[in-house]
């Protein structure tokens, strides 16, 4: 039951995995997540789901190491079981045809936008695609994206790869020179806020997919809340895509330091405990 | 060419014909066809306080289980139909900004300001123009001091312009001791509009049936004059706009209320008797007024009759009919 | 599945029971005062989880159950939602039989030592007992008795399993493993069905896992019924999401001829007020299923819980008591009950009210905030209440609480748990569209059969009853088996 059948190194802190979970693997569409727990006294996590294989069962994860739980999920390996594995949670993409979509991709973000990004383009939309990470070595999934996209565009902020710019300087160059009928954005909140802010201008409709905090996943206790519209909304059962132009992003952002500290402690306990081994 | 313009709570319109909150100002459809009819500002119809709570009482009765057993389901229940009725409330706001260019009013009507603190916040995010508030306790409570319930409405005020940017109005009613002293002290306290008077219901007996009965619903078209009498007494030191409400039926009393002080008026109970077209028609008839008078805007004859300005001031102060009404020839 | 009273009186004539009632006369059983159930000293439960009540001893049982005089009209029964026999059991522990009253129990009641715990006995089975009624005296200890009995039932180990009919091979598929659908599951099962049980979460229990607190229901109870059940054959499936994990046309094909849904009221509600989304400010749903369901205290797991210790809950039900006395627990300088009426308009139960009032537990009621404020890092620490007062009764017999404008002052807190209520969960419905529920979110079902507007679907609990106890999900389930049951024979017999 949801054991690892493979798993790959995109770079130190990114890794792939695919898992058994024919049932999941069968209802997936684009956009959906799963919430992952490691062992008895694990927590429950949300990782969004890469892609699926109905045909072999599987669904794929692409998870960076940024704590404990990243980490424990991380150190399995082929053959390895994942204790608790449940999905698929959210709303589906919604994609149509509309002409030219801007697809923005911040770090791992980039990995649950591959989806997206595919479904857009065999909707027989224009797709351009901007994949943006702090350095190289945080830059995954070009030569995937390209497959799908009419155009790539990669910056990183120290010009180690690509262009030298943050993504939205690669957002503003792009919507400047063509009309985009749409943009989807994902990746680090903060990045999120910054290039919502950045189509607004430009009058371009778009969506973010959110990454808050969660516990459960299904709409039981409120952790995940944000404010879009004014209105309160659950990441976990409303989203996790909301229009980017409504969503509260200070609130949110405000809202993810929540367990910071706890969280900076708890890593360094476990990478210690690892040392003594 | 006669110019219209005035303000209404420190908002420049674009003539003092405002539509007051109402049934006729809760939908988009009632809401575009005043607008389209020449009215300057609409005041959306109340989110009422009491009726939420009757909602939510209502519900409680009905659904109240067998030894209480869902008690704690229902026992913040108020704030779920709250809730509901504010994003009603909040989408229609929206909405009425997106379909008139006129300035949309919301209006909230409560006993108690604090309850009511978040949604001021989401009524301004959402785009409203102004808020006016209907604060209103009937003295029935024998034992509060009027200098109490007086001091309810200043705290009010005080708590909301807190909160807000957006401009803030207080619906009175008639009923305070001194009641020329609290329309001065609340037009200095920062509320940016005052509106004279809140109507209420009233109750009536059927004397055939023993019943108590709803009074008659519509002002008429002569209860206009207390509102003329406290404006004309109190605007010329007032510290915000003067707007008139109950009994504006024409465009004569319109123009009665503007020579007393009031910046502009509300009408509601006209329009449900002759459709928004009365309010083509009311500006029409105070274009061709004031040319036959050769005035050529609002601030010209704006207060012309009010107390502060008269030769008689003590005129506006006769509450007696005395002898010279009485036909006694001495 | 109503209890008749020549049943009733049938039962009452069996010799054991006359012979039982012959050993005291009536004035010397009401002569005798009610039991006391040792509970942990205040001081000393605070500090960790265990269980506040510590049971009857059986000689403290079988006095108590002298107390009951076996009334040829048994007015308790009529207190009870699911009708137990309430004097056939107790005369079981006078009589010594421990073991027999608990099958009397069972009998009805699928959770006996659930129920022993959780039921409000104060307003139900003890404020109807004859005692109360009749003699203005503090009633049996009914509750008291029942967790007895199904305590001594499971610490025996001679557990008893229900008789089995032969397996029919049909299919039926629970939602949720809460009170509703586990008694729904053990019924079926009986009845000789196939039987699955589908879980959201990873632990089976619902509720009883996830929000009643170590304290006043241990885990491990629980875990001993879902066992029981698994003996009798129920299989269950956690991590499934019927609608998302499968659609129900997916497990229509895989054989299942019938759903029962006890989703439950797993949907917070907040008050929208300012400053409810600062750091620091949760629902009660989240506060326990960290503290309950991922032993977020226990510094050896994952999930962190951040419990201050100026700790504010709002409400007054008991998943406020669980909430606030957890914080106590969780090492609150200052735990404290923000409530908008009175102490004695608590919807709480009364014994829960009374051990947080021991445990120290500070109640500031005729209170209600208005908002929050936060430092800089937006980390709530204050909260403003307003003072409430008391106006005329509303609908539900209570008088209402009326704010006092200007009454408003300002506490410090570092958590609040918000507890006003839960909304029923909306997983199924939207999956379902087609499934007819009413304004609030619970479902509509036929009162008697509990069946919804979809034939094949039954359901019970707080799905359909908003939140309310676990006696009535129960109840629900054993209703819903019985009505079923009647549907699947007709329909697969035609």
């Amino acid at each position: 039951m949801n054991k690892i059948v493979d798993k790959e190194y995109f770079s130190e802190n990114v890794i792939r995995l695919e898992i058994e979970a024919p049932r999941i693997a069968k209802a997936r569409r684009a956009g959906h997540f799963v919430i992952v727990k490691i062992g008895e006294k694990g927590e429950r996590i949300p990782l969004t789901i890469a892609s699926a294989n109905p045909e072999k069962g599987t669904i794929t994860l692409v998870i960076q190491r940024v704590g404990v739980s990243s980490r424990r999920i991380t150190e399995l390996n082929i053959g390895d079981e994942i204790t608790d594995l449940v999905g698929p949670l959210g709303e589906a993409t919604h994609i149509e045809k509309v002409g030219t979509v801007l697809a923005c991709g911040g770090g791992v973000g980039v990995a649950p936008l591959l989806p997206i990004v595919e479904a857009l383009k065999k909707a027989g939309n224009r797709v351009v695609t901007i994949i943006a990470a702090r350095t190289k070595d945080l830059i995954i999934l070009e030569d995937q994206i390209a497959r799908y996209s009419d155009e790539v565009i990669v910056m990183t902020d120290d010009g180690s790869y690509g262009k030298k710019g943050l993504v939205t300087d690669g957002m503003k160059e792009v919507m400047e020179r063509e009309k985009v009928d749409q943009s989807v954005v994902i990746g680090p909140a903060i990045m999120m806020k910054f290039a919502a802010l950045t189509t607004k201008e430009y009058n371009v409709p778009t969506v973010a997919s959110l990454n808050t905090i969660m516990v459960d996943g299904t709409g039981m206790c409120g952790a995940c809340r944000i404010t879009v519209g004014g209105k309160t909304k659950f990441v976990c059962v409303d989203g996790p895509e909301f229009d980017a132009h409504q969503v509260d992003f200070d609130e949110m952002l405000l809202r993810l330091n929540g367990y910071k500290e706890i969280e900076k402690k708890a890593e360094q306990e476990y990478l210690q405990s690892k040392e003594k081994k | 060419m006669q110019k219209l313009e005035t303000t209404y709570l420190g908002l420049p319109i674009k003539n003092p014909i405002v539509v007051g909150s109402s049934g006729l100002t809760t939908t988009i459809g009632g809401i575009k066809k005043l607008a389209n009819a020449g009215a300057a500002a609409i005041v959306l119809k109340s989110v009422f306080e009491e009726e939420i709570k009757a909602e939510a009482n209502q519900t409680i009765g009905q659904q109240l289980g067998v030894d209480e057993n869902n008690l704690e389901f229902f026992d913040y229940y108020d704030y779920q139909v709250k809730n509901d009725v504010l994003d009603n409330y909040v989408a229609l706001i929206r909405e009425a900004k997106e379909n008139v260019d006129i300035p949309i009013i919301a209006s909230i009507n409560c006993s108690s300001y604090s309850e009511w603190v978040a949604f001021a916040n989401k009524i301004e995010d959402a785009g409203a123009d102004g808020i006016e508030l209907n604060i209103f306790k009937l003295p029935f409570d024998a034992k509060t001091e009027a200098d109490v319930i007086e001091k309810v409405y200043f705290d009010i005020v005080r708590k909301v312009k807190e909160r807000l940017r957006i401009p803030v109005a207080i619906k009175l009613a008639p009923y305070f001791t001194n009641l020329g002293n609290v329309i001065n002290r609340l037009s200095h306290s920062g509320a940016d509009g005052l509106v004279l008077f809140n109507r209420f219901t009233s109750i009536d007996y059927d004397i055939e049936n023993d019943q108590v009965v709803t009074g008659k619903v519509y002002s008429g078209a002569d209860d206009y004059v207390n509102t003329l009498r406290w404006i004309s007494v109190t605007s010329t030191d007032a510290g915000c706009d003067l707007i008139a409400s109950t009994g504006v039926h024409d465009y004569r009393t319109l123009v009665k209320m503007i020579l007393a002080g009031a910046s502009s008026v509300q009408i509601v109970s006209a329009i449900y008797k002759e459709g928004p077209e009365l309010i083509t028609a009311m500006l029409n008839e105070l274009k061709a007024w004031m040319e036959r008078r050769n005035v050529h805007s609002i601030s010209e004859f704006k207060g012309r009759l009010s107390q502060g300005r008269s030769a008689n001031p003590e005129v506006f102060e006769r509450v007696q009919f005395m002898r010279y009404f009485s036909g006694y020839k001495g | 599945m109503a209890v008749t009273k020549e049943f009733l009186k049938s039962e009452r004539e069996q010799s054991w029971r006359v012979d039982i009632r012959k050993l005291l006369k009536n004035k010397e059983r009401t002569a005798l005062t009610r039991v006391h159930m040792g509970e942990v000293a205040p001081a000393v439960r605070v500090k960790s989880n265990i269980e506040v009540n510590s049971g009857l001893t059986q000689d403290e049982a079988v006095n108590e159950s002298r107390r009951c005089l076996d009334c040829p009209d048994p007015t308790c029964i009529t207190g009870c939602p699911v009708e137990i026999n309430i004097p056939k059991f107790i005369k079981r522990i006078e009589q010594g039989d421990f073991l027999k009253a608990a099958q009397v129990l069972k009998e009805t009641s699928a959770l006996p030592a659930v129920c022993g715990r959780v039921c409000p006995q104060e307003k139900q089975c003890e404020a109807k007992c004859f005692y109360q009624l009749k003699m203005k005296k503090e009633p049996v200890a009914i509750g008291h008795l029942e967790r007895f009995a199904a305590d001594y039932e499971r610490e025996s180990g001679q557990i008893s399993v229900p008789g089995i009919a032969d397996s029919n091979g049909i299919k039926v598929a629970v939602i949720g493993s809460g009170p509703a659908g586990l008694t729904f599951a053990g019924d079926m099962a009986k009845l000789g069905y196939d039987v699955t049980v589908f879980e959201a979460l990873h632990e089976i229990g619902g509720v009883l896992k996830y929000g009643i607190p170590e304290f006043r229901l241990p885990n491990n109870i629980v875990d001993v019924e879902i066992n029981n059940l698994r003996e009798m054959g129920v299989k269950f499936e956690n991590n499934f999401i019927v609608g998302r994990t499968a659609s129900f046309a997916d497990l229509k094909e895989e054989g299942f001829e019938a759903f029962f849904t006890g989703s439950g009221a797993g949907l917070p509600r907040f008050m929208n007020i300012p400053g409810e989304n600062y750091i620091g400010v949760l629902s009660s749903n989240e506060y326990l299923t960290r503290v309950n369901l991922m032993d977020a205290a226990n510094p050896t797991t994952d999930t962190p819980v951040v419990s201050g210790k100026n700790v504010a809950v709002i409400g007054g039900g008991n998943t406020a008591m669980d909430s606030v006395r957890t914080a106590k627990r969780l090492g609150a300088d200052r735990a404290m009950i923000i409530y908008r009426r009175s102490m004695e308009e608590m919807p709480a139960r009364v014994e829960e009210v009374k051990h947080a009032q021991e445990e120290g537990i500070e109640f500031l009621n005729l209170c209600n905030p208005v908002e929050y404020f936060a430092d800089e890092t937006g980390r709530v620490n204050k909260v403003r209440v307003q003072k409430m007062e008391l106006g005329a009764p509303d609908d539900s017999g209570r008088r209402r609480p009326v704010p006092m404008e200007g009454s408003e002052y300002d506490i410090e807190v570092d958590t609040v748990v918000v507890s006003v209520g839960v909304s029923p969960n909306p997983l199924i419905p939207s999956a379902l569209p087609q499934l007819k529920t009413t304004r609030w979110g619970t479902i509509v079902v036929d009162e008697e059969k509990l069946q919804t507007s979809m034939p094949e679907m039954f359901a019970g609990g707080d799905i359909v009853r908003g939140g309310a106890t676990v006696i009535l999900a129960m109840g629900d389930g054993r209703n819903a088996a019985a009505a079923m049951h009647t549907y699947l024979q007709e329909k697969l017999n035609s």
